[in-house]
């Protein structure tokens, strides 16, 4: 088939038929921003809303056991992690939702790359795989020794803690490890399909 | 005389130029419902990078480069199942699939469009229509001499693809 031949196969294709109004345009534009607004609400406002919940937890229960300085150590460190967790997490996510498409391809695939490279390979890539299984120990801890009426160290030492924590704690853990893996190999694979693609760009695929 | 608003004005030059974002997700999704929802976000990205149009060299390129980069983010998140949002129903959607079903050799070019890879979708969709090589390398980002070799390299994947195309038609 000539080169010509497969353009005017192309020209025939006529884009009038699906023509939308003005009005119809504005009405897409419209929805989408009203979607977006309503996703970005939604995200910030549940992560705010869980964080705000479990700081007021960590504040109560800490207030509450004033001299049991193990359990206000964890409390501190669950409350510090969950802060930054939540302050990093949404600036990824902003920055992530702030593309620039309007850049010529290899640029655009340039920066995002650059962008995912630096959460999925760079040097604090692998925290989250074992921040969450982290954060998780310190929650069961927390609402554990709280409920148990007893200082930190004596509330582990007791039997059915001890058999709770051997039998519930590793099926947390490898859950919460294995949904953070999860999430990561998905993200590597999004990273290796457009590193492939700029490959094709700039090499001689 | 009364001044026309940013959006107003936006939407006007959309309206010239919808033709090419309906060819942009036509090239990369197959779907009916996938082409929908593309065809909303990238005008939502369009009106999200209007105010950096002045930096362009031409309109079409600007719209190129945000259909084809908007596209090209969206293919891979179709791997996974996600929540889809309801959008307007506007015009008749099968009229679409009928213009296509009606054309044989349309049908058969897009199909060998569909089996090519994302960046050699988005060059034989700028060569099919008749960009110049300039604008290809600036919708790209490569040198114009880079663009006619890419153009040449795609075409033929496209030929052999047509080729494989009608030989399992017969």
């Amino acid at each position: 088939m000539e080169n010509s031949e497969l353009q005017s196969i192309w020209k025939s294709f006529d884009t009038d038929t699906q023509q939308k109004s003005i009005a119809e345009l504005n009405l897409l534009l419209t929805s989408k921003t009203r979607q977006t607004i309503n996703k970005f609400l939604t995200i910030i406002g549940v992560s705010i809303f869980v964080c705000i919940g479990l700081l007021i937890y960590l504040t109560i229960t800490s207030l509450n056991r004033p001299n049991d300085p193990i359990y206000l150590a964890n409390n501190i460190v669950l409350g510090v992690i969950t802060i930054l967790s939540l302050v990093s997490g949404l600036w990824s996510w902003y920055k992530l939702q702030n593309n620039s498409y309007h850049q010529p391809l290899k640029n655009w695939l340039e920066a995002r790359i650059e962008l995912l490279s630096r959460w999925l390979t760079g040097r604090f890539s692998k925290l989250n795989l074992f921040l969450i299984p982290f954060l998780y120990t310190l929650i069961v801890f927390s609402i554990h020794v709280y409920f148990e009426y007893k200082p930190f160290l004596e509330a582990l030492h007791n039997e059915e803690s001890v058999i709770g924590l051997i039998v519930a704690a590793p099926i947390g853990l490898f859950v919460s490890y294995w949904s953070a893996r999860k999430i990561r190999r998905y993200q590597l694979q999004q990273l290796d399909f457009l590193k492939d693609l700029h490959r094709r760009l700039s090499g001689n695929g | 005389m009364k001044m026309k608003s940013t959006k107003e004005a936006f939407l006007e030059l959309l309206n010239n130029y919808q033709g090419i974002l309906h060819k942009v997700s036509l090239v990369y999704f197959r779907n009916r419902h996938d082409r929908e929802d593309n065809f909303q976000e990238i005008v939502y990205q369009l009106w999200k990078s209007y105010p950096v149009l002045k930096n362009h060299q031409s309109v079409g390129s600007w719209i190129y480069a945000v259909a084809i980069n908007t596209s090209i983010a969206r293919v891979k998140k179709n791997f996974r199942i996600e929540y889809r949002e309801k959008i307007p129903e506007l015009t008749d959607p099968s009229n679409f699939a009928e213009v296509i079903a009606q054309n044989e050799s349309l049908q058969l070019l897009l199909n060998a469009i569909h089996r090519l890879d994302e960046v050699d979708k988005s060059i034989m969709l700028l060569y099919l229509e008749e960009k110049s090589y300039e604008e290809i390398a600036e919708i790209i980002g490569i040198t114009k001499s880079n663009a006619g070799v890419r153009i040449n390299r795609a075409k033929e994947r496209l030929k052999q693809n047509l080729n494989n195309t009608s030989h399992g038609k017969q």
